[in-house]
């Protein structure tokens, strides 16, 4: 009856009041993203003509730089860019890089055992507490890094003498590759869990016991249908857990130590209780100094690579899915 | 239910509007974190104790922050733990009161005090072991904590300690106070540096052999080297400020009720008390 009505009159007039309003605010919204982006990039851009690709790469003290560009700014001189990131950019992709990592098998078991083998009233009191843990704001887990993890690193498992061999160049005090990974691990995991489990439960039914029917054990059922369907979810998880991971600011600030030093794995096992201070961080850290007009360039040029990487994460997970829909539904 | 909720929205709007509704005068203030807690004990006496009609809303923003506040107008006043710079052109600083700021270490070092050479050499990075620190019982390597780049309190270390000369990269720059102080009082190899506000469960050394405490804090004559005045600062000569922000920086700086104020919130008192100086 509304097909015929439609097809004869056009749309009503209430339908198309509604799809008005909600395009126009789809159109604000994209418009201030977009607004968002040119900003942040214009604002970046001086550093990053100045700098060109010797941006991202090695060179000097980051710190030292830093406080080069800040001071050209507030004494009126000629200003200074010279920034090269690469200790801060390094920091980032190791902390990133080792949370997602460890998080994503962890994740990955918790969510199969939550899913497939839990009792019931185990995977019901579980997932209620797994949602919670994904929305617990970072600062608490900030909080506990610095109140108990720091301190119990620096105190018991650093010793003396791994301090002393690099007593001078960096202090050994518990702000940690090592505690940053751990916290941030513990942060994103829920979050991974969360989205996997939604993942797996959506896998058609009787693809799963078609599996049980030919006589395939529970496990391998689970292992090669069930995680292998839920792939599409996996990415999504995984996509959104780095991307809270990449831009997390006030916890790593907190935790990770504070200077722009790059941990070296070639140190040996000293390397994991190195200080370094990732992307987000350091912009946190140095807030203060946005009214130095090269400091300010400085500071969003970070940003913007941060915007970037996110963006670039995103497209990633979107391909990635698309590529797999074929695997199932999720 | 929802009769009742706008109800109790209307009422809490109520409350709101009631401050602003009572023929106050309200100064607009902000900068120093490191003045604040005192600031804010000063503010809360004068408007309970001196002049009801007088409120204060104050930002601790930061003091380079709220000097640059004063100088675009937002700010009627602002607070600032450094003395005037040349980029501070067109505003004028006034003592407020003093703070110390005292290094402090682990209550399980034995070390009791420490020369500002040494303290060089520690967050310069030459002096890495407590066995070279004479008076501690410790051999082991220091972990010296300083605050980040934000602080007032960075830049007071750095003329009045470091020479000017940037720390050393094994110094763990945190972003504040509280945290300079929770990571001294939970390492026993630490070192670190905050006002006088801040000392319960650390202990503070003495500084070429004077302790860090607020009958030694004093700028002339010279006790304790590392004493400091916090600052308020106005814009232009200070005349053209609203004369009830000029009354309140007279309570403030010489009456005794202040004075007490005053150190009870942590800082020293320098001018109350006394009869009209300077």
């Amino acid at each position: 009856m509304n097909e015929e009505y439609q097809a004869e009159y056009g749309p009503k007039w209430s339908d198309q009041r509604v799809e008005r309003m909600l395009g126009a605010l789809v159109c604000a919204v994209v418009g201030l993203l977009l607004a968002m982006i040119v900003t942040v990039f214009v604002r970046a851009w001086p550093s990053f003509s100045h700098n060109g690709l010797a941006w991202f790469g090695p060179g000097g003290s980051v710190d030292d730089q830093l406080n080069a560009i800040f001071l050209s700014g507030q004494a009126g001189a000629e200003y200074i860019y010279t920034f090269h990131a690469w200790p801060l950019i390094w920091s980032t992709l190791l902390i990133t890089g080792g949370a997602v990592l460890i998080a994503l098998f962890s994740a990955l078991f918790v969510a199969v055992f939550v899913v497939e083998f839990a009792p019931e009233w185990m995977s019901n009191i579980l997932q209620p507490v797994v949602r919670f843990l994904a929305s617990v704001p970072s600062v608490i887990y900030g909080l506990l890094g610095v109140l108990v993890l720091v301190p119990f690193i620096g105190n018991h498992l650093v010793t003396e003498g791994q301090k002393a061999s690099v007593a001078g160049v960096i202090s050994l005090s518990g702000y940690s590759l090592l505690a940053a990974v751990l916290v941030l691990t513990t942060m994103i995991a829920p979050l991974m869990v969360s989205i996997f489990t939604d993942g797996l439960r959506s896998v058609k039914p009787g693809w799963l016991e078609g599996s049980l029917a030919l006589g395939v054990n529970r496990w391998r059922t689970t292992w090669k249908i069930g995680v292998r369907s839920a792939r599409p979810a996996i990415v999504a998880g995984t996509v959104l857990a780095t991307a809270r991971a990449i831009g997390e600011a006030v916890m790593l600030a907190m935790i990770s130590g504070s200077v722009g030093f790059a941990p070296n794995p070639a140190d040996g096992l000293i390397f994991i209780y190195e200080p370094s201070r990732p992307l987000a961080p350091t912009i946190v850290k140095n807030i203060d100094q946005l009214s130095s007009p090269p400091a300010n360039a400085t500071l969003f040029a970070i940003a913007a690579v941060l915007l970037f990487s996110a963006a670039l994460f995103s497209l990633t997970g979107y391909i990635a899915r698309r590529s797999m829909r074929k695997y199932g539904t999720a | 239910m929802r009769i009742k909720t706008l109800a109790i929205a209307a009422f809490a709007l109520a409350g709101l509007a009631v401050p602003a509704s009572a023929n106050a005068i309200t100064l607009i203030g902000s900068g120093s974190v490191a003045a604040q807690p005192v600031l804010q004990a000063l503010f809360a006496t004068y408007t309970k104790q001196v002049n009801p009609k007088v409120k204060f809303v104050y930002t601790a923003n930061g003091g380079n922050a709220g000097v640059k506040d004063v100088q675009n107008g937002t700010s009627q006043f602002a607070g600032n733990a450094r003395t005037p710079l040349p980029s501070d052109a067109g505003t004028t600083y006034i003592k407020m009161f003093m703070d110390g700021l005292c290094l402090d270490v682990n209550k399980k070092n034995a070390a009791s005090n420490i020369t500002i050479q040494q303290a060089h050499d520690i967050y310069r990075g030459l002096l890495t072991n407590w066995s070279q620190i004479p008076g501690s019982n410790l051999t082991t390597t220091i972990d010296p904590v300083g605050r980040d780049t934000n602080g007032g309190t960075y830049n007071f270390f750095l003329q009045a300690v470091l020479g000017n000369e940037p720390p050393a990269s094994n110094v763990n720059a945190l972003t504040a106070d509280g945290l300079v102080q929770n990571a001294v009082k939970q390492d026993p190899n630490a070192i670190g540096y905050v006002g006088l506000a801040w000392q319960r469960g650390v202990k503070p050394l003495k500084v070429n052999g004077v302790p860090c405490a607020p009958s030694k804090i004093s700028v002339e004559p010279l006790r304790y080297p590392l004493s400091r005045y916090l600052f308020i600062v106005l814009p232009g000569d200070g005349s053209q400020s609203p004369p009830a922000l000029l009354k309140f920086i007279d309570w403030m700086r010489r009456s005794p009720l202040a004075g007490e104020v005053i150190s009870k919130a942590g800082g020293v008192p320098a001018f109350n008390k006394k009869p009209k100086k300077r």
